[in-house]
């Protein structure tokens, strides 16, 4: 049909101009912190000579994004980590085993999904002052655990119910206990889910700014991100080094997307089709 | 006589019976704890007073507070116009969606780049289009060099908010494309070959094949993007707008963290957390049963 392959060329025009605009503000920015001050000021859009390396060794070093960048490091590595072991105990009993109230449970993880953050922010900032918790790393953790364990709970239930029941059971006949189960037939069985799940997890945490915001007043406990947004404040004149601290922020979600694309895709659409 | 204790085998047959219950509890304790309880804490919080009055009950007070605010009327306008913006942000992902369904030359880039953005921070795409929209930014110099602007996308209170709507539409899209495509893998293939054969044209065929095959993913997409507008823009607010000029950009979720954090008035804040939920399951609901009867009359 010469007529759909014109529309396809005719669609695949405005397409690429869309990709340019996607792709474009992050290669500027990358751009201008390779720049000077000086150059940045005399012409914003020419192509930084050569790599320098200043502006980035003085946002990681000056304006302690080091420290900020460890601080998200641990911090959403643990909150990871808890949210796969606990999402994954509950996700197997919830779709593999029979107990009484297993079904309110569930709806009760699913209500959790539909409560925004937004929702429950100030009764849950006091809760978390009320036990000390507020302005510590385990608190902030145990924010993260709390917003994405719905979620967490949600897809790996719907992946352990795509295991056939029959491996449990023959497990269990051949001497397993049910933890036994867990540890050495679903765990195993659950990493693909495991790996989609905890990287979208893990961008969620890496990528948050309201609960960090609230949960870690003080600036020596910022999250890289709160980081970012301090650094306006700190260079305000000085555009190549706040450029810096975004190209700091942005490469390693960049690394993951690169390595990790289809992971997350199926993290983002496994919502859709299994719901 | 010696009682006997359980035997062995009783009391293994015993932990296994409450190792369901030992594995969900983790779980369960935290989601009731630190997100069910919240909620309950927080309906019945918004019914009692600030400051002074700290925890005594002021009956609707805060309700009456928030009908008399501007600064809430915004927030709520804002909302509106976020949900009137709506089907422009589904329809462009399924549009794009689709063409790349088709085949267009490079769609596999096209996939591939249109999604980064969505995996961004709402504080680093924000920080970027801080530069590209500034007064002297690339873009107004891009505006200029064909003889129009320059336009104040962030200082000019008519234009502010769909600045950032615009940029959340730019950072958020992918995501909508991949649920999209994920639902193009589940259609079959051999209607659209139908309806190719009897000369269907392609807006026909997106028209008649297509939008009443894909009922249950343009749902979705349409219930997890109004989520995504109502709960999401807060870091490009906080970074990009502080929800200036002149209050133009405030929506409920930055009003109840204004509220919260810098007037220190949290029982306010709950109160307008309140009113953001119930709007949120009306207009979900809304959402659905709209969508339901569309699906139907297909």
């Amino acid at each position: 049909m010469p007529g759909a392959r014109l529309a396809r060329w005719a669609a695949a025009v405005p397409m690429a101009g869309l990709a340019l605009a996607t792709i474009y503000p992050l290669v500027f920015t990358a751009n201008v912190a390779m720049k000077t001050r000086r150059d940045y000021v005399l012409d914003r859009f020419s192509p930084a000579g050569s790599l320098r390396w200043d502006n980035l060794a003085e946002a990681w070093t000056g304006a302690g994004m080091a420290r900020y960048f460890v601080n998200s490091f641990v911090i959403v590595t643990c909150a990871v980590a808890l949210l796969l072991l606990l999402g994954s105990m509950a996700g197997f009993a919830l779709a593999r085993l029979r107990f009484r109230g297993s079904s309110m449970i569930f709806l009760g993880c699913l209500a959790g999904l539909f409560i925004p953050f937004q929702v429950i922010m100030v009764p849950l900032t006091r809760v978390m002052a009320d036990s000390g918790l507020i302005d510590t790393y385990p608190g902030l953790i145990l924010a993260y655990v709390a917003q994405y364990l719905p979620f967490t709970v949600f897809l790996m239930t719907s992946h352990y119910r795509t295991i056939p029941a029959e491996i449990v059971d023959a497990a269990r006949i051949d001497g397993n206990t049910v933890y036994g189960v867990y540890r050495r037939i679903m765990l195993p069985l659950g990493v693909p889910a495991l790996l989609s799940v905890g990287i979208l997890d893990a961008l969620f945490c890496w990528n948050d700014v309201l609960i960090a915001l609230l949960m870690m007043p003080s600036p020596e406990h910022r999250t890289l991100m709160i980081g970012v947004n301090a650094l306006r404040g700190q260079y305000t004149d000085d555009v190549p080094a706040f450029a810096s601290g975004v190209l700091i922020a942005a490469v390693p979600v960049l690394m993951i997307y690169l390595f990790l694309q289809r992971q997350i895709a199926d993290g983002v659409t496994a919502g859709s089709t299994k719901g | 006589m010696r009682i006997a204790g359980p035997s062995s085998s009783a009391r293994k047959a015993r932990a296994e019976r409450l190792a369901p219950y030992v594995l969900v509890a983790p779980a369960v304790l935290i989601i009731v704890a630190l997100r069910l309880w919240p909620l309950a804490l927080g309906v019945n919080f918004s019914f009692t007073g600030d400051g002074e009055l700290n925890g005594t009950p002021v009956g609707l007070g805060n309700y009456l507070e928030l009908a008399g605010d501007p600064l809430f009327h915004i927030s709520l306008r804002n909302v509106g116009l976020l949900v009137l913006l709506l089907p422009l942000a589904v329809a462009i992902p399924g549009l794009l969606a689709t063409f790349i369904y088709l085949r267009v030359p490079g769609h596999r880039v096209y996939r591939s780049v249109y999604f980064f953005p969505a995996v961004l921070s709402p504080v680093i795409v924000g920080a970027i289009f801080n530069l590209m929209l500034g007064y002297d930014g690339p873009l107004n110099s891009l505006l200029g060099s064909i003889g129009a602007g320059p336009v104040d996308w962030l200082g000019d209170p008519g234009i502010a908010m769909f600045t950032v709507v615009g940029v959340h539409v730019w950072a958020t899209f992918g995501m909508a494309l991949v649920v999209f495509l994920a639902g193009f893998s589940t259609l079959d293939s051999s209607l659209l070959d139908a309806a190719r054969v009897d000369g269907a044209s392609l807006r026909q065929s997106i028209w008649h094949v297509i939008i009443p095959s894909l009922t249950r993913t343009i749902q979705f997409v349409f219930v997890t993007t109004m989520i995504g507008m109502l709960t999401s823009m807060f870091g490009l607010l906080f970074v990009m707008t502080s929800g200036g000029p002149e209050g133009a950009t405030y929506l409920p979720e930055y009003y109840i963290w204004h509220q919260q954090g810098q007037m220190n008035r949290p029982a306010l804040a709950s109160a307008a957390s309140t009113v953001l939920f119930v709007v949120m399951l009306v207009v979900g609901l809304l959402q659905i049963t709209l969508l339901r009867r569309a699906g139907r009359q297909d």
